[in-house]
């Protein structure tokens, strides 16, 4: 039995149509990683930045890319370096001498999808440099606040800690990431169709495919925002966040921030399984992907210590 | 919030606990030597201290105490309760039963405040301490209480600063970094085992006290805390915490102290010093030297050096002697509250009047013959001892009472039957004494016997089951009876000696014989002052056995003693004051006698010529020997044998369906919870569904397959029960309705109600608790996809 009027029922197939689309495009371009596909369209629709830390040549700039494509938007890149400066990433004024004024040239920053690509091999103060824009989606150049597209959304990859000539990322950074996800070595099976669909093609031009027009993208980021998150669960999130903040192995608490990207990511959740409210298995699902980026947890602790957290405080029912 | 548990908090809870339980021995000694009792303590808190080294700290203190805990209180709980009859035996003194009930809860909230690691412990010894304190302070108002009360309150607020600091702290340091947060372990149940196990034992104690058996009504009835006792079961009952102390010493008849005075050497004459007076007048009293106040200027004071001269005196000057304010007006009553106060176990018979002949024409019992020949002699210190009995060894320990004249207004000297020795002081010598009746003690050449004198008895007590068969002597045998004592008119001597030999049936002679006539009596004839014979009937006695079946006690009394008669026991009939148990009063610690006690009796003469008395009136008893505790309990549980034996058809049916009861109790529990939402389902469609799934969860808890504190409904029977390759569509449907009732109430629901109503009900129809337990093993909850 189907309770919903013809415009929403229209309105729910043209969303099934475009997540769909999104989906197909996001699993052509990373093979084999439905799951983490899932997740970077939440983290897209939670109007969340992602951060993908692994190892070199598992298919994150792939990823980002084929996000940029398939959400319609401009695509700038980013390699950070560690001579990169802040004005390269923002942008800096120009004295035109013809005009005898100064000039903004705009940074990669002023576009839809900025992919910051090994963002932790550039020094603390270019990295710094986004954090306005991540947080506020705007920039100050010489006291002038320049504002970015609604739909900014920032793609960093980063390679593991450990790895020579890095640079950690700083907290304040981290907080305004929505999650990290590992990407992670692909299945035989998977690494053989990316093989075999690389006979003969030099780039894949299905990849490059826009799926949504200008404007989707904001209509579902509006839709998420209105799924239905009972009291009761916000009481849970908060009793979450709150038990973050006592546990001894835990170093950085879990900040309101935190909490609001946290409950923005478990609406996108739902609203990604065509549920007009949100569980507690949404809010768990997508707990070590959120928490793993802000807690301060050591790499290897954090899914077993973000587990714990979740055993401890019992789920409203 | 919860306290921080370190080695200070447990620390500081084992001091609450000694404390309060200082407290307690304060409140119990009641007039006893507090030395002792504090001395009995120390050996226990130094038992827990000990033990207290041995005990292990969990790592976890919210886990469950482990099951060896519960055999440790229970055996402190029950120590005290083994402790006891040893003390009483060591030292003669010994607390009551609900002294001992406080004891056993003291060494319970000891043994909580060894094992103070676990959280529950911690919790547990406080509240008993807190309970402890709050029972010694309304007990008592004994000045060292006061002591231990702020020694409890200073180490209470310590106890609260050490486990709370983390909240104090946070007044301190930046409320950001002090965020604390109260972690759940598992969700909460109610404790409905435990309240229903409460509800049993609370209706089954009410059931045995409304409908049970009379003794173990009374056994229950001195279990109740503070009620003193009657001293009818246990002599120490009576002294319980508020016993005795109230009482009012002095020489007045309404004085109910039992203070010895010279009453009985005072003599109504005129003294020397009346004589002196009559010639020569009262003696001068000169007139009190009265002080006075002068009211001077401060100036002149200090210049005259407080003496000031005739001329600087003010005119007036006033009395500094100021006489209180006028009493209450109103007279109280000077008036005794009885004719005697008992001090001793009761029930207590005190002979009056003596009757042995039954009189057939006037219907009524003669007075017996006055006894020739003192036989009472001077024991020294007062003490007098009757000389004629016989020394027996059917006798038990004897019983010491004393008993204080108020108002008796004859010269009857109040003495208990199977008397041995007696005391009244200042009166020492045997010729003071002489008998009224035999067993009936009179001062002599007295019209009456003064108020405020006490008589302190020795009699004997005799357990009649001991008794030998030749015990009981033969009217107008060897031993000299007078043949008086076995007369039974002639008009009804067939029907009661037919009688008699009906209701004693196959016993031999002897107590079996007399308690079988007794216990007919006793049980199907009921008093009833009201109910005297027509006066033109020829036999009352015959009237009250044969038709109305019930009487005043002196028809017991006849019918008995005729009986017994007819059955060649040497009888008589008393009249005399009965003390009853359900006059004592706590408060002074005695049992007051009123005129409205008058009571009349059988009594049979044994062969050492002591009288015994027998009770054939129900609601009334007579005083047994005084049983050790070990006796008690042998008696109690032989008696408890006997009643389940008596009822061993009913007590079988009972133990089938209680055990029955048991093994399904799951089953029992689940039906009825089931039949309670099946009838009261619940308004919305969110009540509905909540309160099958409350069902369902049970069930799964019953089974072994309970939610996890993290699983939601949904993921709960998704992982449990709802497997791909069996799909069941009700339990899917009822799963999505949970998460609709618990996460989207303001959303409108895609269910109808009766809808929702079909599906719990085919749901808890179908997935019942036996199909729960069946589901197999990897029906268990996974990890979570």
């Amino acid at each position: 039995m189907s309770i919903l009027t013809d415009d929403a029922q229209t309105n729910l197939a043209l969303k099934g149509t475009l997540l769909e689309g999104i989906r197909a495009a996001l699993n052509r371009a990373l093979r084999g990683k439905a799951d983490v596909v899932e997740k970077v369209i939440a983290c897209l629709l939670a109007r969340g930045h992602l951060l993908l830390e692994d190892l070199p040549g598992l298919g994150k700039t792939t990823l980002a890319k084929a996000i940029a494509f398939a959400v319609g938007g401009n695509f700038s890149r980013v390699q950070c370096t560690p001579d990169l400066l802040p004005g390269d990433i923002t942008g800096f004024s120009v004295f035109n001498q013809k005009t005898r004024e100064f000039e903004f040239l705009s940074g990669p920053v002023f576009s839809d999808v900025l992919l910051a690509d090994e963002i932790n091999r550039t020094t603390p103060r270019t990295q710094s440099a986004l954090l306005e824009a991540m947080a506020e989606r705007q920039v100050t150049v010489d006291n002038i606040r320049h504002t970015l597209t609604p739909m900014f959304f920032v793609v960093a990859t980063q390679n593991p800690f450990e790895h020579h000539g890095t640079y950690p990322l700083p907290e304040a950074q981290l907080d305004r990431f929505a999650m990290k996800l590992a990407v992670g070595y692909p299945e035989k099976s998977d690494e053989l169709g990316l093989l075999a669909a690389a006979i003969g093609y030099v780039d894949d031009p299905l990849i490059q495919k826009s799926v949504l027009l200008k404007g989707q993208l904001a209509g579902l980021q509006e839709q998420v925002s209105k799924v239905l998150v009972q009291p009761n669960l916000q009481e849970y999130l908060v009793d979450l966040g709150r038990a973050t903040r006592v546990h001894p192995k835990v170093t950085l608490g879990l900040s309101p921030r935190g909490l609001l990207i946290w409950q923005r990511v478990a609406q996108a959740w739902a609203f990604l399984k065509d549920r007009p409210f949100v569980t507690p298995d949404d809010i768990q699902d997508i707990a070590i992907p959120v928490l793993s980026v802000r807690l301060g947890l050591a790499p290897d602790e954090a899914s077993n210590i973000i587990n714990q957290l979740l055993e401890t405080v019992p789920v409203p029912v | 919030m919860v306290p921080e548990i370190s080695r200070l908090v447990r620390r500081s809870t084992f001091v609450l606990i000694v404390l309060a339980s200082f407290g307690v021995e304060v409140a119990a000694t009641d007039g006893r030597a507090v030395g002792q009792s504090i001395c009995f303590l120390s050996i226990w808190i130094v038992v827990a201290a000990v033990v207290a080294q041995f005990i292990p700290i969990p790592t976890d203190p919210r886990s469950k105490p482990p099951l060896w805990l519960f055999f440790l209180l229970l055996g402190l709980a029950l120590a005290p309760f083994v402790v006891e009859p040893l003390r009483r035996n060591w030292t003669g003194d010994g607390y009551p039963l609900e002294i001992q009930m406080v004891c056993s809860f003291r060494n319970v909230g000891l043994g909580f405040s060894v094992c103070a690691g676990w959280l529950l412990c911690l919790r547990l010894a406080c509240v008993t301490s807190l309970f402890l304190i709050l029972f010694s302070v309304s007990m008592t108002n004994h000045p060292a209480m006061m002591v231990v009360l702020g020694m409890y309150t200073a180490t209470g607020s310590i106890w609260l600063m050490i486990a709370y600091w983390s909240a104090f702290r946070s007044v301190f340091v930046a409320p950001e970094k002090t965020v604390t947060i109260e972690l759940h372990d598992s969700c909460e149940r109610a404790p409905w085992l435990g309240f229903s196990v409460l509800v049993f034992f609370l209706g089954l104690a009410l059931a045995l006290v409304l409908v049970g058996p009379r003794r173990a009504s009374y056994a229950l009835g001195e279990w109740m805390p503070t009620s003193g006792g009657t001293g009818a079961t246990d002599m120490f009952a009576r002294f319980g915490v508020g016993d005795g102390p109230e009482e009012t010493a002095g020489d007045n008849a309404k004085a109910a102290g039992m203070v010895e005075t010279d009453k009985m050497i005072e003599d109504n004459k005129n003294s020397l010093i009346d004589a002196v007076n009559d010639l020569y007048g009262p003696p001068h009293k000169p007139n009190e030297d009265v002080e006075r106040m002068v009211a001077a200027g401060k100036v002149d004071v200090i210049q005259f050096h407080g003496k000031l001269p005739d001329n600087k005196r003010p005119s007036r000057d006033f009395d500094t002697g100021r006489k209180g304010p006028k009493g209450n007006p109103k007279p109280k009553s000077q008036g005794a509250r009885g004719v005697f106060e008992v001090q001793g176990r009761t029930p207590l018979h005190i002979r009056l009047v003596a009757y042995d002949i039954y009189e057939p024409v006037e219907k009524r019992w003669l007075e017996a013959r006055k006894p020739t020949g003192k036989l009472i002699e001077a024991q020294g210190g007062d003490w007098m001892k009757l000389g004629f009995l016989k020394p027996n060894d059917w006798y038990l320990a004897d019983e010491r009472h004393r008993l204080k004249v108020a108002e008796l207004k004859s010269n009857l000297v109040p003495t208990p039957s199977l008397l041995m020795h007696f005391r009244i002081n200042k009166v020492d010598k045997s010729d003071y004494y002489e008998w009224d009746y035999e067993g009936v003690l009179v001062l002599a050449g007295r019209k009456s016997i003064p108020p405020g004198v006490i008589v302190t008895t020795d009699c004997r007590t005799v357990d009649p089951m001991r008794l030998p068969k030749s015990a009981f002597g033969t009217v107008g045998g060897t031993n000299g009876t007078s043949p008086n004592l076995g007369d039974v008119p002639s008009i009804i001597r067939p029907e009661i000696l037919k009688l008699a030999r009906e209701w004693a049936g196959d016993h031999p002679r002897g107590w079996l014989q007399i308690d079988a006539i007794q216990r007919k009596l006793l049980n199907e004839y009921t008093l009833d002052l009201n109910a005297t014979a027509p006066p033109e009937n020829p036999a009352p006695v015959l009237w009250f056995l044969n038709e109305s079946r019930r009487g005043p006690d002196y028809l017991f009394a006849s019918a008995f003693a005729l009986m017994l008669r007819a059955l060649d026991y040497p009888t008589r009939i008393c009249m005399g004051y009965y003390a009853s148990p359900d006059a004592y009063d706590p408060e002074t610690a005695h049992t007051s006698v009123k005129v409205t006690d008058l009571h009349f009796w059988p009594e049979v003469l044994l062969l050492d010529g002591h009288w015994m008395v027998l009770e054939p009136t129900p609601g009334y008893g007579i005083l047994g020997p005084t049983l050790s505790l070990f006796e008690r309990i042998l008696d109690a549980f032989a008696f408890l044998i006997f009643w389940l034996y008596s009822h061993i058809i009913k007590f079988t049916l009972l133990f089938c369906l209680l055990f029955a009861g048991w093994i399904k109790r799951c089953d029992l529990f689940d039906s009825l919870a089931f039949l309670i939402w099946a009838s009261f389902p619940g308004k919305t469609w969110c009540e509905q569904v909540r309160g099958a799934m409350a069902i369902l969860e049970r069930r799964g808890r019953l089974s072994g397959k309970a939610r996890k504190c993290r699983q939601t409904m949904f993921c709960w029977l998704r992982e449990s029960l709802l497997k791909p390759s069996k799909p069941d569509a009700d339990l899917y449907q009822i799963a999505l309705m949970a998460q609709w009732a618990a996460y989207a109430q303001e959303a409108p629901p895609p269910w109808s109600q009766p809808e929702v109503l079909n599906v719990c009900h085919r749901v808890l129809g179908s997935w019942t608790l036996k199909r729960w337990r069946e589901a197999p093993p990897d029906f268990l909850i996974g990890d979570k996809s």
